[in-house]
């Protein structure tokens, strides 16, 4: 058997090889930096173990501490703080025969996690840890004490819930219907019936989520009431589950449909912004700034930025740390904006890490 | 870097342009006319070009088949549109055989505009009972009409993406290739193992690093998982069925059957502990001691360290240091992990285990004379019961390098085989044993991972 040698088809000096080999050399987070966190403090304690670890639900209290949840053989709670002498991320502990978090809501005075195991979803409440301890010292504290509150909706899994302003409740969604929580007493009430798909987004005043067809139900929060059919969803292929971001100085929210298509929607009516690079879009959060970032694409999920004011949509690449841990990224279950204009990306991934991103600043505008 | 040593990265950037076209053929004949026994020490050494796949520029894979006999890898990675070709030693001719064109045999030919079957790495795996070598492809090279190819880039590119680790079940008896399927899609298989009483290969996704189970009866393929960023290089097998291998941060990983899940161990295997905290410190290469009571191991790391791991014992093994397999060095500087390495380990006729590792010039560590090679390949032998280790022999290209041994194994008449990475084109290394050292069915009882 002889082989000739392979000659190869492009030209080395063409424009178009120059462009991806450019490319090719910025294909790990172009702009700002990512620190990947892991669940845990670093050569201090063990980690998450790597089947249980897998983020899936993060929220962040007036503290900047931020609380999430993992999925996966166990679900863990935990609570983390990354600013002053912290730079922890410390496990609260599992809920029995659960083994995925839907959601976890910073209340008022506590925390409160949604899990799911096979009989149902159930709410945990987390009294909030002192997490603002020398961490670098010498620190002190007793493991916390998850509370269980109970089953949401009997027999039905907790697909999201959100925290109102106030923080005072929570309302929530299973497969068919919506409940609240009182944060305080733990009392959970079902509100009515209504279909639970993708996440739920906390406008101004009314929780929104996905109703049938091309809808969204609005829960009122100061009347308790639940209105089906109440907004129509803008062309566009809404066959997935909605993910959303809050803008906390304007109340705008974000979501996408299926095919990547960003919107911002005020509560009466939706504006299309851009289209992400990739589908489906996962997790975003928005900066003080008003830019939007997340993940978009499945297996192995790209980072971009969307200018809310111009629309226009940046491709920033795989996710990938050099600090704190060295390793990449490519599955993300959740984002919080962070107190000082970073972001918090939980990794639902095995050996799931949280991934703090630095965006790059930009120019002040006259 | 001295004049005349090479980093692999600078390497396959020269090979691709030189497989461009600009590969000086006499320059090839030359080398190969040159392959002949260079040594006449008690080990002699032999190279084997694969001069029949010119493209190829190396040798990611050497197994002994269940027949006996050696096989190996010729990859070409660096070749826009490179192929691999299995190829194995004909001891009648002295000589390789080429067995086919993997690319062909699965469809996926290296024009195909995407990223090309160019490898086979660490993923040759027996099959006894029947006499079927598994092998499964690995990714890198690139589409033929692109100078590289990134597995993060094109991973939604439908046009370029890699179509996926075919998996091809060889019959050595017949030399026919009874049928393939793809293993992973979309990703390379970084190394591969075959627990035949179970009928399953393990196989490590790269670049997700990801742990697969493929079952051999119902040809269906689960997803453990992702297990780190960086690849171990190695899987290997315990008594109990249990699947082993390594994390990031230099622990032991553990997949057990009765509980489907992956584990990750207390403590750490071996590293530096003056300078290194474990990261890195992955498998490299495994090679089991004929009794089955343990193994013994490289890692892909800086100073690569032997270890040998005893994990029948205990609820996790015990792991004992052998120390450093390469020489002292400036731990200040960041070293070429193409200068820095060890591989090749695989137990001789003689119940000892044999290994490559290199060694190099360093004005301050090992001033060698400018007339000796800037990087060597020195087979070791380390005797498991004193633990003393003794240079046997060093591997001599004609021209080239022989210090970056990927895969060693000893065929059934008791002689070593090594496959180097770096020359173009590469090959593969024979070191005859001296017949005090040979046994017949000297690879058995027969390693079951690549």
């Amino acid at each position: 058997m002889t082989t000739m040698q392979t000659k190869p088809k492009f030209d080395p000096n063409s424009p178009e090889i120059k462009a991806y080999l450019n490319d090719l050399g910025n294909q790990f987070v172009r702009e700002g930096t990512m620190v990947a966190f892991p669940t845990c403090l670093p050569g201090m304690t063990t980690p998450i173990p790597l089947d249980e670890s897998r983020i899936t639900a993060l929220d962040i209290n007036s503290d900047g501490h931020v609380y999430g949840g993992t999925s996966g053989q166990q679900a863990h709670i935990f609570g983390a703080a990354f600013h002053h002498l912290t730079g922890i991320v410390l496990d609260a502990g599992t809920v029995a025969g659960c083994t995925s978090t839907a959601a976890v809501c910073c209340g008022a005075s506590r925390v409160i996690a949604f899990v799911n195991g096979p009989q149902g979803g159930r709410a945990v409440a987390l009294p909030y840890i002192r997490l603002a301890e020398d961490w670098i010292q010498e620190w002190g504290l007793r493991p916390p004490v998850l509370q269980e509150l109970g089953e949401c909706v009997s027999g039905e899994q907790v697909v999201h819930a959100i925290a109102v302003p106030t923080r005072n409740t929570i309302v929530g969604v299973t497969t068919k219907h919506v409940f609240t929580v009182d944060v305080e007493t733990g009392q959970i009430n079902v509100v009515g019936e209504a279909p639970g798909r993708g996440h739920l987004a906390m406008g101004r005043s009314a929780v929104f989520g996905q109703d049938d067809g091309t809808q969204l139900w609005r829960f009122d929060v100061a009347s308790g009431r639940l209105h089906r059919a109440a907004v129509h969803l803008p062309d566009g292929e809404w066959t997935a589950p909605l993910r959303w971001a809050h803008n906390r100085d304007s109340g705008l929210l974000f979501t996408a449909d299926a095919a990547g298509q960003l919107f911002s929607f005020d509560e009466s009516k939706f504006r299309l912004l851009g289209k992400a690079h990739l589908a489906p879009v996962g997790p975003i959060a928005v900066t003080p700034d008003g830019r939007l970032f997340g993940f978009c694409g499945a297996e192995m999920a790209n980072l971009f930025c969307c200018d809310t004011a111009s629309g226009s949509v940046t491709n920033l690449g795989v996710a990938a740390s050099v600090l704190e841990q060295r390793r990449y990224g490519y599955q993300f279950g959740d984002a919080v904006a962070g107190r000082d204009g970073e972001l918090i990306f939980g990794e639902d991934d095995n050996g799931g890490h949280l991934w703090l991103y630095f965006p790059k600043i930009t120019s002040i505008r006259a | 870097m001295g004049s005349g040593q090479i980093d692999r990265r600078t390497f396959m950037k020269v090979s691709g342009a030189l497989a461009a076209g600009l590969a000086p053929a006499a320059a090839v004949a030359a080398e190969a006319k040159a392959a002949k026994a260079l040594d006449e020490t008690p080990y002699p050494v032999k190279w084997y070009p694969f001069t029949e796949h010119p493209d190829s520029d190396t040798c990611w894979s050497l197994s002994v088949g269940p027949d006996g006999r050696i096989y190996a890898a010729a990859c070409a990675e660096s070749v826009p549109g490179g192929v691999v070709k299995p190829v194995r030693y004909n001891e009648q001719r002295d000589d390789l055989d080429y067995l086919f064109n993997l690319a062909e045999k699965v469809d996926d030919p290296g024009d195909s505009g995407r990223a090309s079957q160019c490898k086979i790495h660490y993923s040759f795996a027996p099959s006894m009972h029947d006499g079927v070598l598994y092998m499964a492809t690995h990714l890198s090279g690139p589409p033929i009409d692109l100078p590289v190819y990134s597995p993060w880039y094109s991973w939604h590119d439908a046009k370029r993406c890699f179509r996926g680790s075919a998996l091809l079940a060889f019959d050595t008896r017949t030399d026919q290739v009874l049928w393939w399927d793809t293993l992973i899609p979309k990703e390379g298989c970084r190394c591969l193992l075959h627990d035949e009483e179970r009928g399953l290969l393990y196989a490590m996704s790269y670049p997700r690093d990801h742990f697969i189970i493929y079952d051999l009866r119902t040809r269906k393929r689960r997803d453990i998982g992702r297990i780190s960023s960086i690849n171990p290089q190695a899987l290997f097998l315990d008594k109990k069925h249990r699947v082993w291998t390594s994390s990031d941060y230099g622990r032991l990983v553990r997949y057990t059957p009765e509980t489907d899940r992956l584990e990750i161990s207390p403590g750490l295997i071996a590293h530096d502990p003056n300078y290194q905290t474990g990261w890195h410190s992955v498998f490299y290469d495994v090679a089991p001691s004929p009794d089955g009571e343990c193994v013994y191991a490289s890692t892909w790391c800086p100073n690569p360290r032997l270890m040998r791991i005893w994990h029948n014992q205990g609820d996790w093994p015990r792991v004992e240091d052998l120390g450093p397999a390469t020489q002292p060095r400036d731990l200040s500087f960041p070293i070429d992990m193409y200068d820095d390495h060890c591989g090749g380990l695989a137990f001789g006729g003689d119940g000892k285990l044999y290994y490559v590792a290199s060694r190099w010039r360093d004005a301050k560590y090992n001033p060698t004379p400018e007339s000796r090679k800037q990087n060597e390949g020195v087979v070791w032998c380390l005797d498991p019961q004193t633990l003393k280790r003794e240079e046997v022999a060093r591997l001599e290209h004609p021209t080239g390098l022989a210090h970056y041994v990927s895969r060693g194994a000893v065929d059934h008449n008791g002689d070593l085989f090594f496959g180097h990475v770096g020359n173009h084109p590469s090959g593969i290394f024979k070191v005859s044993m001296p017949a005090d050292r040979k046994r017949k069915n000297a690879h058995l009882p027969i390693r079951m991972w690549g």
